[in-house]
């Protein structure tokens, strides 16, 4: 084959389109590497378990009433630490973390300013709740959420979830599921230290 | 009667004119259509059109509109609470929403953020491809048309010429 046959129009097109051809897959393997490395880098929502925008801001209203029928309202319980526990007596989760729960409400009766613990009624009846407290102890309030409000309130999906309120009203920490009661006081703690710091 | 009124309709139909009127038209009706405003919905339309666009949060691809999990039950007194109270648009509620339990409770995904990828890139490969394709017709019609060179021609020709000596040489 002599020179003049290589440089022929048709070659040049071949070689051309080879070229073309090279770029282009160069430039979908980089699309593709950039979403491998966006995929490996970016973190699942998930992992922020406890993570919410309500945290350090105003709690939500909450309005409604006790197993007793009494009327609670958070915004009455101002001045006082409150930790509000997302609870059904169904729920696996929630049966094995309410010994802590009973431990931590008997730990706070011997400190000068004790915690107030509410069970929110998630997706329950009133029967079972008052059967499953009977059965297990459990001396704080239940409050009812019949209609979930206060569950969307706090964006709370799933149950068991502990949330602690300051004095000044403000959200301060949630815990997606069971607690222990060794954790919730180590958060407490830090948290009423920080509090009073301030 | 001018020349074009003696032509059959297929022949008419064919010509460009006539389709691009199509088009335009097609386009127009489409703009109208979809810009316009619907009645006002009821207080039930409202709800079920919001819990729609909402993912049940404990589920896999349900949307809070069909499913009975508690969580999306809440949900959906939520909406229809908020609803019935009236301060809230459909867009302020499904923030709201939003706002309690994460973006991954959107059906459908935001228009900003790294979110907007969902949107844009569809359109950009779309867009990418028409644009390849014609270029790939445009080469290839190109290529149709090329034009042999001098030597092109030469080395034919020299080819041309031997052929028959190498028929010649085919033992029989």
């Amino acid at each position: 084959m002599n020179d003049s046959e290589n440089s022929s129009p048709l070659n040049a097109a071949l070689e051309g389109r080879s070229r073309r051809s090279s770029l282009i897959a160069g430039a979908v393997g980089v699309v593709v590497a950039l979403f491998f490395v966006v995929l490996v880098v970016s973190s699942p929502e998930d992992r922020e378990t406890a993570a919410s925008p309500l945290l350090g801001n105003p709690a939500p209203v909450v309005r409604s009433t006790t197993l007793e029928n009494e009327q609670f309202e958070l915004s009455r319980r101002r001045g006082s630490w409150v930790m509000f526990n997302f609870f059904n007596s169904t729920c696996v989760p929630c049966r094995q973390e309410h010994p802590e729960l009973v431990a931590f409400h008997e730990a706070q009766a011997s400190v000068a300013t004790p915690t107030e613990l509410y069970s929110i009624i998630n997706d329950d009846s009133d029967n079972a709740v008052r059967a499953f407290f009977e059965a297990n102890q459990g001396g704080w309030s239940k409050v009812r959420d019949d209609d979930g409000s206060i569950a969307v309130a706090f964006g709370v999906a799933k149950v068991p979830e502990t949330w602690i309120i300051d004095p000044n009203g403000f959200v301060r920490m949630r815990f997606i599921g069971a607690v222990t009661k060794d954790l919730l006081t180590e958060k407490l703690t830090e948290l009423q230290t920080a509090f009073e710091g301030m | 009667m001018s020349s074009s009124e003696g032509k059959p309709m297929s022949s008419r139909l064919k010509s460009w004119p006539m389709w691009m009127f199509m088009a335009i038209v097609t386009v127009c009706l489409l703009a109208v259509g979809a810009g316009r405003e619907g009645g006002p919905l009821t207080q039930q339309e409202r709800i079920d059109v919001i819990t729609k666009r909402l993912a049940c949060p404990t589920c896999d691809g349900e949307s809070v509109f069909v499913s009975q999990a508690s969580a999306a039950v809440n949900i959906k007194n939520e909406v229809a609470r908020q609803v019935a109270s009236g301060q809230r648009d459909d867009e302020e509620i499904i923030a709201y929403i939003e706002e309690r339990f994460g973006g991954r409770v959107l059906l459908v995904p935001r228009t900003t953020g790294f979110d907007s990828l969902v949107w844009v890139l569809p359109v950009s490969v779309l867009v990418c491809s028409v644009a390849g394709l014609a270029a790939a017709f445009r080469r290839w019609q190109r290529e149709q048309g090329l034009v042999p060179s001098d030597d092109d021609r030469a080395m034919v020709a020299r080819l041309l010429a031997e052929e028959p000596q190498d028929h010649d040489e085919v033992p029989r």
